[in-house]
């Protein structure tokens, strides 16, 4: 028996339009890999313009004539009907931008104005700002769709606190408002007080996995991970991820505490979760004795992946260097890049990387959920990463690498048929399939999306040529502004299925999660603006940092807001409290700051050459 | 070579278990096989630390460990006569005041089951 598709049903088809016939009301639509449909518009349709968070509904129902351009990017919502041709009649179509040739995410100050409102959103749903003080007591880990948190028998993980501090820093250094700066500052200082645990055998720091208030408001510190994967263990993308807020902090204010709990967080790193013999970090180590080859570990004895190789780059270690410019740091990243394009690269039997494995490096295809399977939005983090220390260290392999990903992913990974990247899928088809299979199903997750707008965007930053990286820029960016920002509750939507449609069950109905808080919603609107800006529509873009007095090394704030290719961007103006200050290198991308006793506020403006 | 010597008694309806010695990384591994053990048959856990001069972070980590294992099952735990030193070390790391701690045995009330 067959099955066939003979029943209606709702969906979602993205393209361009080759042309549009007012009179029949037909659309013909070209999708992203060249195959094409006809859409019927029928006395219902409506359109509308995709929403920035902040803004109000934009309708275009009455524009259509003029819109539907021949090359105009369109997401089309309707109903197939299978009668005796396959017909396809359209509810809703979405413009991502008002002509054929412009893209409201490539619009001055689209994503600065992103990453306010979902600042603004957090620092609400967590502090009751600004009717009450920023508070971290009053943190939550967990926070629902609209904001609201339990008063009781909470958790506060000192992961989501640490990328809650992210959003603010970068939210800081785009937007230059106070409250921002407040609360990473705050975020900071309450890591150290409530979640640093110094060794005091051997100077080094770790994190608690975070604080449990249970109903009687007693306190108790878990040391070690609750989450589902990593029980009992200390796991390395938790040490690594409590440092991303405090240091993306740092490169605003230079605070030397900081700087100290980093250093000591990495020779951690360095002591207990690197392979001295094999290269590479080991995801988890147990609990008491600091060692990752515990029979207790169980299915974590002994592992690496991603996350632990990897992650250290763009959780915190590109930004500790941007801040510093220190070789050691330069020396960790090269030794990261260099394990991934070494170990990681399978493509003699998939077109996706292996990303676990044992000891020696040998393949684990059988821990737990991930079997042989595939993260999509892995292999995309690391095409990007590559290329942003390609700019400092511009080896031909990690170009190569970046490439095939690049290159790969549309073909795996994507979803030509309505745009968006994938969640997880097995690494190879079996006999008889087409398709790659989702693991779970086929919904798309927002941080994956902020993988593949990213890593297309900063290619075409870097290798303009090729135009296939601006047009899954495109794509991507449009899919995710046209689909995942929650215009009524503020913030962006875990999950949306693959039609574009929130999906709001379970934890992928929350704002705040294990999995989520202000961190790849905000770090997407601070690289994109970055790379938009600076690399490929080419305009100024201004950047606002808070030094402490006495902070950074030798008062020099470097102020480069990526590792962009040397040459491309020069420091053209610089103003320190409200007044025009001119003591900077505008090839370095540095200021030499003023001795000051008390905290200076310094915008600087920066020009691509 | 360092080791730890370990005595198991009953007071009140606490099941007490006295170390002596010093618990750092060379000897924490007998001293969490130890507690593992108690952890088996005890629903009322005292800890006796009045022997143990020295604790190193390693230490600490497996007293942070028991807690949240005690935590998690439901089970009562205090630790008995640590002394200051010690006591300083655990307000550095942050997680003195997570647990409870008595002088001595004599403090000591019937548990609560």
């Amino acid at each position: 028996m067959t099955n066939s598709l003979d029943f209606t049903v709702s969906d979602l088809i993205s393209g361009y339009v080759t042309c549009y016939d007012s009179a029949d009301r037909r659309i013909d639509l070209k999708t992203s890999d060249g195959r094409d449909y006809s859409l019927t518009l029928n006395d219902n349709s409506y359109a509308k313009l995709t929403q920035n968070l902040g803004e109000s509904w934009q309708d275009r129902t009455g524009l259509l004539e003029e819109r539907l351009k021949p090359g105009q990017m369109i997401f089309a919502y309707g109903t197939f009907f299978p009668e005796e041709e396959i017909k396809f009649e359209v509810n809703c179509i979405t413009f991502p931008g008002d002509s054929t040739d412009s893209f409201l995410h490539r619009d001055k100050g689209w994503w600065v104005q992103q990453v306010d409102q979902i600042a603004n959103r957090y620092l609400t749903w967590q502090f009751n700002w600004p009717n009450s003080d920023i508070d971290y007591r009053n943190y939550r880990t967990l926070v629902n769709i609209t904001g609201m948190k339990d008063e009781s028998d909470y958790l506060q993980e000192t992961d989501t606190i640490s990328r809650m501090v992210y959003g603010m820093a970068s939210a800081y250094m785009l937007t230059g408002k106070d409250e921002y700066l407040e609360a990473a500052e705050k975020g900071t200082e309450y890591l150290r007080e409530k979640m640093r645990f110094v060794d005091t055998d051997t100077g080094l720091i770790y994190w608690y996995h975070g604080l449990k208030v249970q109903n009687n408001n007693q306190e108790q510190k878990l040391l070690v991970s609750e989450f589902g994967d990593d029980y009992d263990c200390i796991p390395a993308y938790e040490q690594i991820y409590a440092l991303a807020g405090p240091i993306q902090t740092y490169r605003l204010t230079g605070d030397p505490k900081i700087l100290d709990d980093t250093e000591r967080t990495i020779q951690l790193f360095d002591q207990h979760y690197k392979d001295p013999n094999n290269g590479g970090y080991y995801s988890h180590i147990h609990a008491v004795t600091l060692s990752p080859h515990e029979e207790s570990l169980g299915r974590n004895k002994a592992r690496k992946n991603w996350n632990s190789v990897g992650d250290h780059a763009p959780a915190y270690l590109i930004n500790l260097w941007l801040a510093t410019e220190d070789d050691r740091y330069k020396a960790m990243l090269e030794d990261t890049f260099d394990t991934i394009e070494k170990y990681f690269q399978d493509y003699d039997n998939s077109p996706f990387v292996q990303e676990k494995f044992y000891d020696s490096w040998e393949k684990d295809q059988s821990w737990g959920w991930q079997q042989n399977r595939a993260v999509v939005g892995h292999n995309l983090k690391i095409a990007w990463n590559l290329m942003r220390y390609y700019s400092i260290d511009p080896k031909q392999q990690y170009k190569k690498l970046a490439e095939k990903i690049a290159d790969l992913m549309p073909k795996f990974g994507y979803d030509k048929q309505r745009f968006g990247w994938y969640d997880v899928v097995d690494r190879v088809v079996k006999a008889g399939q087409k398709f790659h299979r989702y693991a779970w199903h086929d919904r798309k997750a927002w941080w994956q999306q902020e993988q593949g707008i990213l890593a297309y965007f900063i290619l075409q930053g870097l290798f303009p040529e090729n135009t296939d990286y601006a047009k899954y820029a495109d794509e991507s960016a449009a899919f995710y502004n046209s689909f995942f920002l929650d215009n009524s509750d503020g913030g962006v939507y875990f999950n949306v299925l693959a039609n574009g449609m929130p999906y709001l069950l379970g934890t992928e109905r929350f704002k705040g999660s294990h999995s989520m808080s202000a961190y790849h919603s905000t770090e997407l609107c601070f690289l994109s603006t970055v790379y938009i800006d600076l690399m490929t529509n080419k305009r100024p873009l201004d950047l606002y940092f808070a030094p402490i007095s006495g902070g950074f090394t030798d008062n020099i704030l470097r102020v480069s807001p990526d590792i962009l290719p040397k040459g491309s961007v020069k420091l053209t103006g610089c103003e320190i409290d409200g007044q025009t200050y001119s003591d900077y290198d505008s090839d370095l991308l540095l200021v030499n700051l003023p001795h000051s006793k008390s905290r200076l506020k310094v915008k600087v403006t920066l020009t691509p050459v | 070579m360092s080791s730890l010597s370990f005595l198991e008694k009953t007071y009140l309806n606490w099941s007490v278990l006295s170390v002596d010695g010093q618990i750092d990384s060379k000897t924490v591994g007998e001293f969490k096989e130890a507690l593992d053990q108690k952890l088996l048959t005890s629903k009322c856990l005292a800890i006796d630390l009045t022997l143990v001069r020295f604790m190193s972070s390693a230490g600490l980590r497996a007293l942070l460990v028991l807690h949240h294992q005690t935590s998690s099952q439901g089970l009562s735990l205090v630790f008995v006569g640590i002394n200051e030193d010690i006591q300083d070390v655990m307000r550095v790391t942050g997680f003195h005041q997570h647990f409870t701690l008595v002088s001595s045995l004599d403090e000591l009330q019937p548990a609560v089951q």
